[in-house]
């Protein structure tokens, strides 16, 4: 069984009256299980020279419920050392935020499927701030998804 | 200036070659340098309910509170040592045209689970809020002491039978769900939160004169709703804590 943690470090002497100082770990295992996610995407690294678009991670199509309600953890990090460079992070085509460049996300995801066919309402994907060339990293480590038909259709 | 890091460290035997790394961000406003100086505090909340059949979802942060498009960052932690309890996380999102079913209203993020160490994640947040309602309160003919003009619970007493003192004394008064502003005879009102469910008539804003006084209801912008406020729901009517907090522009 393969053994991942996920650490978070939020800290700072003077945001606050106090000083911050929050530590989280938590280990990836399988929905409502003890038993450690196994797969993954692996980690890409990209450099993207357009502003359009683009999936990430596709969500399940129409009718694929053996993948659903999975455990799926999304990395994402804008490489760019521009800070006024982003990237807009959407799920479905909502809006989830922005990246700037050095921001990362850590965030589940239920890779969710439409209950009308073929919107994909759980796709995740990117949209760079320039065209002039921005890198990227991302990752995902789940516990199984759907590799899609080779020519799927989709509307 | 505040200084505020977040490191994520990942460490991982899932692949041949061990994978680890770390990461930092500097949590900064959007597009800047400048140090975050805000924070909506490390929080705590605990949900319960009666049965599994009356769950319903909470909107921990509202887009209208905050800035849209700032460099916002959510933590959001399932404190349950139960690996079965989950969060499941959601964005207002968009589904208009659609035919809706349970949550798919809303946009799924996706699940917390809990156990020895619960799920937390920690993302950008766009808070893009939606557009609030507003409408008009327009003062005319003939108004006394005494007269009255409620709304939204709140019932003003005029003072005279100034057509532009009255509006003014409506105007001072603090409104549960509402601002105002006045100009002249004309008090302008503006819903707290975005919202696509409101239309204000003179049967919510009533006027009782004693002569024809009156304060006519014009609608000047129809609202809409949120389009990212952040919703958790719980997987289970028996107690279970989120630990949270914002930090935003």
């Amino acid at each position: 069984m393969a053994t991942t943690t996920a650490a978070l470090t939020i800290s700072s002497s003077d945001l606050v009256g106090d000083a911050l100082s929050l530590t989280t770990t938590n280990t990836l295992y399988k929905a409502g299980r003890t038993i450690g996610l196994d797969q993954t995407t692996g980690m890409t690294k990209v450099y993207l020279t357009s502003v359009s678009a683009i999936d990430l991670f596709p969500a399940l199509v129409e009718g694929s419920i053996a993948f659903t309600g999975k455990t799926s953890w999304v990395y994402i990090c804008n490489k760019s050392e521009d800070e006024s460079e982003y990237a807009l992070i959407t799920i479905g085509g909502i809006n989830i935020g922005r990246l700037y460049g050095g921001d990362y996300l850590w965030m589940p995801w239920s890779m969710k499927e439409s209950v009308n066919a073929d919107n994909h309402h759980g796709d995740i994907e990117i949209a760079p701030s320039v065209a002039t060339g921005m890198w990227f990293e991302w990752t995902c480590i789940n516990e199984g998804t759907e590799w899609h038909a080779a020519d799927l259709a989709i509307s | 200036m505040a200084t505020t890091t977040a490191t994520l460290t990942l460490s991982s035997d899932i692949v041949s070659n061990a994978l680890k790394f770390s990461t930092i961000a500097t949590l900064t406003d959007a597009g800047g340098s400048t140090g975050m100086t805000q924070a909506a505090g490390l929080t705590r909340k605990t949900t319960s309910y009666a049965s599994e059949s009356v769950i319903d979802t909470t909107i921990l942060y509202r887009a209208d509170d905050y800035t849209t498009n700032g460099a916002n960052k959510v933590y959001i932690k399932n404190t349950s040592t139960t690996p079965g309890e989950y969060f499941t996380i959601y964005l207002t999102g968009d589904r208009g045209g659609e035919t809706h079913t349970d949550t798919d209203a809303l946009t799924e993020l996706g699940r917390l689970y809990g156990g020895t160490n619960g799920d937390w994640a920690f993302f950008p947040w766009n808070a893009a809020g939606g557009t609030k309602e507003a409408f008009t309160a327009t003062f005319a003919d003939t108004w006394a002491a005494g007269d009255t003009f409620t709304f939204d619970g709140v019932t003003v007493i005029a003072g005279g039978s100034g057509l532009n003192e009255n509006a003014a004394g409506v105007d001072a008064v603090q409104f549960p769900n509402w601002t105002t502003s006045v100009s002249g005879a004309v008090v302008t009102f503006t819903s707290r939160t975005s919202r696509a469910d409101l239309e204000i008539d003179s049967t919510e804003a009533v006027v009782v004169t004693a002569g024809d006084g009156s304060a006519a209801i014009a609608t000047t912008v129809t609202g809409t709703k949120s389009l990212s406020d952040i919703y958790i729901k719980p997987s289970v009517e028996t107690s279970m804590t989120l630990e949270h907090m914002l930090f935003y522009e």
